[in-house]
């Protein structure tokens, strides 16, 4: 048993057998053979390994013919592990005297190997595990032959492991199938984080290398509660998490009982609690657990999914399928929040390469130097609106004159609109993200000039920190319960009450039902989630009043570290909510 | 028996396609040979222990042998060192 411990970025419990991707696209779909097959199985494994060795050996040639001796040398280093004895004998042994399918023999001694030459502190050499891996794969198509299982084709339930998924790759994946996911790499706010959260499986980020402890097909649990990934559980373990598994999907059902229920407080005050999308698909998600509205519609799948720029049509369409699902619910569309480091150059012209993507040209500061990209989406934005209660929003606003220069675009572009008599809502609401502290900190003169404030708090947090979440090193000083975070926030609810301006809380903060307690006591109205998290929230809202919440959030105040603003809010939601604190 | 220091200077160290000639090369004589890099001694038959030497540019490396043929491994090991691989290692980038 190996325990990993990452991210939680999709919560729930899943068990299964694993699929590493990358070092292997197909699944091992038998860990064990009967004791009679032995033999068989063995000769099986040698008939593989000649193919492999064949397959090798044709390599050698043909890359020593066309680019010269020196580059067909590595496939004479292949070769000479696979036919290396003491390898055929350690996994021979494990089919013949553990009974393994020689699948997962291969796949657990050539990892090994791999896993020592990682070790061995050599940096050029480890990376040459890639080519143990290469072997492995090599081997296992050869033994698998016409009943290798694609990922694109599963026919059984698997939990995918990978060094990273793409956003591309996360969105595809199978969500019948691939019933949970976890990756080495990743932050809790990076695009494959939120993209699993969309599909609504269990997943972990950010655990670190763990791929070459891990073999296809051995039994695998991820648990999106706690961040942690459990490589061959032993029966305690997996019985512990059988169990909570079964006790979460209770729970669950039990909060989807809450749909059609307000999310008001024990004394009568009502909290809009919406929901954060990104695909159109996910607008059910926020509709059938009753959501009041889409507070966050981020647009950015819209230039990430095609290679080509997206049309005003795509916008148009995009944003109307959302508008039409919400029934007159309140949609906020956040404009484009990339940086120029994730669209394809071809859209932008030629980009130099940031040295500091987070603090460079990005989100808003793009959208206002590549205005007919910028302008595109607003006319889309404007022309969507007719339809429904559609509100604007900018990302990343740092100054008064930046959110200015992007009001005035919207002003050119409703004129435009005018002069060609195309039909538009010319009373669309405008608003900002608060997630620069320069914003947070100049919130009562932003207040003055939007028709509402969303406070990002995954942005604010990092930028007020000065944390990267995905870096290990440092994942451990982000806290959503910092008072210098905790501040901010006030600071721009006050701004918001005093100027009459709702103020919504976006970010991830707001998910966390112990925040929520916090939020509502300094006085914030709206929070806008993860889907998935609104029948938690509505059922802490539930079981509050606001004068506790304000006792609490006053407690709150006279604490001075993140650590202890933490356990006392989860010390509280416990005495709320016992069954939210796991 | 017979034995021969030898020097990597190859930029990347003993990688991959090095490990794999001096494996090669070995196992073409009749005789047991072993390298010792301080306290860790090595069948130079086998890649995979090879690899383990973890070789980086400038170690020196103790080429043994004992058999029939040890001077002529010791030999021809020398002379993979010599050449610097020359021929079986891609020139590096």
């Amino acid at each position: 048993m190996l325990a990993r411990r990452g991210i939680a970025v999709s919560p729930g419990v899943a068990i299964g057998s694993a699929l590493v991707l990358g070092t292997e696209d197909f699944r091992i779909p038998q860990r064990f053979v009967s004791v009679d097959a032995v033999d068989t199985e063995v000769a099986r494994f040698r008939v593989a390994l000649d193919a492999a060795c064949r397959e090798i050996a044709e390599n050698e040639k043909l890359a020593s013919e066309q680019l010269g001796q020196q580059y067909a040398a590595i496939f004479g280093a292949h070769l000479q592990m696979a036919q290396n004895p003491k390898l055929i004998e350690e996994i021979e042994s494990l089919i013949r005297e553990k009974c393994l399918s020689p699948e997962f023999a291969s796949s657990r001694v050539l990892r090994r190997y791999a896993k020592a030459i990682q070790n061995l502190g050599n940096t050029y050499l480890a990376e040459r595990a890639a080519d143990i891996f290469d072997l492995e794969k090599r081997i296992l198509r050869h033994l698998l032959g016409e009943r290798r299982e694609e990922l694109a084709h599963l026919t059984e339930p698997v939990l995918v492991l990978a060094h990273n998924l793409t956003p591309s790759e996360t969105a595809r994946l199978n969500k019948q199938l691939v019933i949970g996911f976890a990756t080495e790499v990743g932050g809790s706010t990076s695009h494959t984080a939120i993209l699993a959260g969309a599909l609504e499986i269990p997943a972990v980020v950010g655990t670190g290398d763990f791929l070459s402890d891990v073999s296809g097909g051995e039994i695998v649990i991820i648990d999106g509660n706690h961040g942690e990934v459990i490589i061959d559980p032993d029966d305690k373990t997996l019985t512990k998490y059988r169990d909570s598994e079964a006790k979460f999907r209770t729970f669950t059902e039990r909060l989807d009982s809450l749909r059609q229920l307000p999310a008001e407080t024990l004394d009568g005050v009502r909290i809009q609690v919406m929901g954060n999308i990104e695909f159109p698909d996910e607008v059910e998600h926020c509709t059938h657990r009753g959501a009041d509205g889409i507070g966050l519609y981020r647009t950015e799948f819209l230039y990430l999914e095609n290679d080509r720029e997206p049309t005003e049509e795509d916008h148009y369409n995009a944003y109307c399928r959302v508008i039409q699902a919400m029934h007159g619910h309140p949609v906020v569309i956040r404009t484009l929040d990339l940086g120029a480091d994730k669209i394809p150059s071809s859209f932008l012209g030629a980009s130099e390469k940031a040295a500091n993507p987070v603090l460079s040209l990005r989100s808003l500061r793009l959208s206002l130097q590549n205005l007919p990209l910028f302008k595109t989406q607003l006319r889309a934005i404007l022309r969507a609106a007719v339809h429904g209660d559609v509100r604007v929003m900018f990302p990343l606003v740092t100054s008064l004159l930046e959110l200015r220069q992007a009001k005035m675009i919207l002003a050119d572009v409703m004129e435009d609109l005018d002069e060609h008599g195309v039909e538009f809502n010319r009373d669309v609401p405008v608003g900002m993200m608060v997630e620069v502290p320069a914003a947070a900190i100049l919130a009562h003169e932003f207040a003055a000039e939007v028709d509402f404030l969303s406070i990002g708090t995954n942005d604010l947090i990092q930028y007020t920190l000065a944390v990267d979440r995905s870096d290990p090193t440092v994942a451990n000083l982000y806290s959503s319960g910092d008072p210098s975070i905790l501040r901010l926030i006030r600071t721009v609810v006050e701004a918001g009450k005093t100027h009459n301006k709702p103020v919504t809380v976006c970010g991830q903060m707001s998910s966390d039902p112990k925040f929520v307690l916090q939020l509502i006591g300094i006085g914030l109205r709206h929070i806008s989630v993860t889907p998935h998290a609104i029948p938690e929230l509505k059922e802490v809202i539930r079981k509050i009043t606001v004068s506790h919440a304000e006792q609490i959030a006053a407690h709150v105040q006279t604490l001075e570290v993140a650590r202890d603003i933490e356990n006392y809010l989860r010390g509280e939601l416990k005495k709320v909510c016992p069954d939210l604190v796991m | 028996m017979c034995e021969r220091n030898v020097k990597v200077n190859l930029e990347n160290g003993l990688h991959l396609a090095p490990c794999s000639a001096i494996a090669k090369v070995s196992s073409g004589f009749d005789c047991d040979v072993r390298i010792v890099k301080g306290d860790l001694s090595i069948n130079a038959k086998d890649i995979f222990e090879v690899i383990q030497l973890a070789a980086e540019y400038g170690t020196t490396l103790l080429c043994k042998a004992t058999g029939p043929d040890a001077p002529k491994a010791i030999q021809a090991l020398a002379d993979l060192f010599e050449s610097n691989f020359e021929g079986i290692v891609p020139p590096e980038a």
